[in-house]
């Protein structure tokens, strides 16, 4: 997966690029407006993240030369503007999501990851699983080496959210809006305590924890061995 | 083009006036004097005229006159300023009393002449069926010059009282805009150091009370505005500097000397929340800055308001379960509104009331639907709060207890305010109330 960044701001055009990289991404930066349209352009990518304060040209201009080329990479943009009229003109323009700064880098990685997945058709899948967990999304139940764990309703959600995207670090945010639709920042620890209850259901009678938090990011399923 | 002083305008304006005044005045008077003078002198040459026609009773030739004429010349010495004319049909003169007289009109009746810088009133009858003429020629001179001298006075009348008004007036304006000038001055002197200025309402003339009410009402709120923007100001900085001096110390420190790998992400790790409360209280903090510049436009999605209520006690049921603390929701109602930001709101409320709620304590979201508008309650039982405190609550920054800010899921102090402002957004009002051990939170919003 190959990323371009245009980003005139070194640090974060540098940190966006190393955090990017150290994520599995191809990325390459240009730090002005028409390096960033040429490269657009003429290279390969499968997203761009612009930001939309830009020398030389704009982001939204970079974003029109590129739609009008034909291209339907999806484009990120960041902003440190948050005027509604921003948000509205650069979705009519055609882009497929908006970060204002400041924002969590896990953040920006999640919707990074969101719009990299939008283009592949969905899997079908019936069941989802990691080491000796299993998800049934058909009779919804779940299992835990061979023993049935029953769920409520929101902790089902919110474990096939993390079966889906294993392996992710998954910000908060993101996870009250996908499981509770909860679209704004809240500094509740709602999160920490239902992922508390979910642990105690899946992990605590098991060696082999798969719920693991990383600190001031969020949480992550995976299998990290005993 | 320079523009005219209003007390200048008001000068000339007045001088105008007196001028148009006087002047009618005076073509009155002088056209009033000159048909006086006509009457006066139709009755004395009628008089005259009587007297005459005896006279010249039977004459209608030059032959029959001349018998006549000293008896005349007697008559006509007595009166200085009577002349006689005596002709025929034909305008042939057969006599004149004196030399120098003008021609004569011709027709029948009362007439003014002019000639050799003498002026005439004249009065021409027909004698003895016809066959002569008789005029009569009364020297008016003295009369005219009477005349002329009143036109001149007239002027020299009208010129000196719109001079005299447009001084008088000049002066008048300048005492009677005093009051405007003081405005002036006052509004002059205000800046953003000294918007505490106030125009004195009551010793202003009635119809500068209400732009004075105006203007001060302006200053009031300029004054709120800026006190505000100064305290929010201050406050964004103090709230900053605790973080910012922990992230600056933590960081020196840890820098002072090598450690190792763990005591590194350690230090990462408590920078890192700090960071992220800071970029919490930015975005808040430009939400509210959006919401005071009126730019947060709620969409208006036909809402179940009991489904949103649901949704939210469902999401923090974990954290009330730990607390201990009972969720409750009662009552329906459908409402237009903007999900996300209505579930912000609420989201603000329950979370504070979460906070407030001592363990074995409930909290209850009440909906009702009242004429024009559906009530919003989230009630929880907790410590009685001062009534006095109660509207400050929604202010920015306001905590309870001024002390407390210490870990990084502390609020700074903005939910309550954001709520509001998502209230009011949506057109509707929010209070604070604390009665008999409930804390109560009342959202009124209009269903239209």
């Amino acid at each position: 997966m190959k990323l371009l960044i245009v980003e005139d701001q070194t640090k974060t055009g540098q940190y966006l690029c190393q955090g990017l990289s150290e994520a599995g991404f191809a990325t390459e930066l240009a730090s002005d407006g028409n390096t960033g349209q040429h490269l657009a352009l003429t290279g390969d990518y499968d997203l761009l993240i612009l930001d939309v304060m830009l020398p030389g040209r704009d982001g939204w201009q970079i974003l029109q030369a590129v739609r009008a080329a034909g291209l339907e990479i999806p484009v990120l943009f960041l902003t440190a503007r948050d005027a509604v009229e921003d948000r509205v003109h650069g979705l009519e323009l055609g882009a497929d999501d908006y970060l204002v700064k400041p924002f969590a880098f896990s953040e920006l990685l999640a919707r990074v990851r969101s719009l990299l997945r939008r283009g592949s058709s969905p899997a079908q899948e019936t069941t989802l699983g990691l080491a000796d967990l299993r998800l049934d999304l058909i009779r919804r139940r779940v299992e835990r080496a061979g023993q049935r764990i029953d769920l409520t309703a929101k902790e089902f959600a919110l474990l096939e959210l993390l079966l889906r995207r294993q392996g992710e670090v998954l910000p908060k945010s993101l996870i009250a809006s996908q499981v509770w639709d909860m679209n704004f920042d809240s500094d509740t620890n709602v999160i920490e305590v239902a992922i508390r209850r979910l642990r105690l259901k899946i992990d605590d009678a098991h060696d082999n924890k798969l719920i693991h938090t990383v600190r001031g990011m969020g949480y992550v399923l995976e299998e990290r061995g005993a | 083009m320079r523009r005219l002083s209003l007390g200048s305008r008001l000068a000339l304006l007045f001088a105008a006036c007196t001028a148009v005044v006087s002047l009618t005045a005076g073509i009155l008077f002088s056209r009033a004097s000159a048909t006086h003078f006509i009457e006066l002198d139709q009755q004395l040459l009628n008089s005259r005229l009587s007297l005459l026609r005896q006279m010249l009773e039977g004459v209608d030739s030059p032959a029959s006159l001349a018998p006549r004429l000293p008896a005349l010349q007697t008559e006509l010495s007595h009166q200085a300023d009577l002349a006689v004319r005596i002709g025929g049909r034909d305008g042939r003169i057969w006599f004149d009393s004196q030399a120098g007289l003008p021609d004569s009109p011709q027709v029948v009746g009362l007439s003014t002449l002019h000639a050799s810088g003498v002026d005439y009133r004249s009065l021409c009858v027909n004698l003895n069926d016809g066959d002569a003429q008789l005029t009569l020629f009364l020297d008016i001179t003295h009369h005219q010059h009477f005349l002329q001298r009143m036109q001149q006075l007239i002027w020299l009348t009208v010129g000196l009282s719109a001079l005299a008004t447009a001084l008088l007036g000049a002066w008048a304006a300048r005492s009677g805009l005093r009051p405007l000038r003081q405005m002036g001055e006052v509004a002059s002197g205000v800046s953003a150091r000294s918007l505490t200025t106030r125009l004195p309402e009551g010793q202003m003339p009635v119809e500068l009370a209400e732009l004075a009410q105006t203007v001060n009402a302006m200053l009031e709120r300029l004054d709120d505005a800026f006190q505000r923007l100064s305290a929010f100001s201050a406050d964004i900085a103090h709230e900053l500097r605790t973080p910012l001096s922990n992230l600056l110390t933590h960081t020196q420190v840890t820098l002072t000397r090598p450690r190792s790998l763990d005591e590194y992400r350690e230090a990462l790790h408590s920078n890192l929340e700090e960071l992220q409360w800071m970029a919490q209280l930015v975005n808040d903090m430009l939400y509210l800055a959006k919401a005071d510049h009126g730019l947060l436009m709620p969409s208006r999605q036909q809402l179940a308001l009991e489904d949103e209520a649901d949704a939210l006690l469902e999401y923090y049921a974990p954290l009330a379960e730990d607390a201990e603390v009972k969720l409750s929701r009662e009552g329906q109602a459908p409402l237009a509104g903007d999900r996300h930001m209505l579930r912000r709101a609420l989201s603000n409320l329950l979370d504070n009331a979460l906070r407030f709620t001592p363990a074995g304590g409930e909290i209850r979201v009440t909906i009702e639907q009242r004429e024009g508008l559906v009530r919003l309650q989230v009630a929880n039982r907790g410590e009685p709060i001062d009534p006095a405190l109660l509207p400050k609550l929604f202010d920015r920054f306001y905590r309870a207890d001024p002390a407390r800010r210490e870990g990084s899921s502390e609020h700074a102090g903005l939910g309550l305010a954001i709520t509001r402002s998502i209230v009011q957004a949506h057109g509707g009002s929010i209070r604070g109330e604390s009665a008999g051990g409930w804390t109560r939170f009342v959202i009124d919003l209009p269903t239209v």
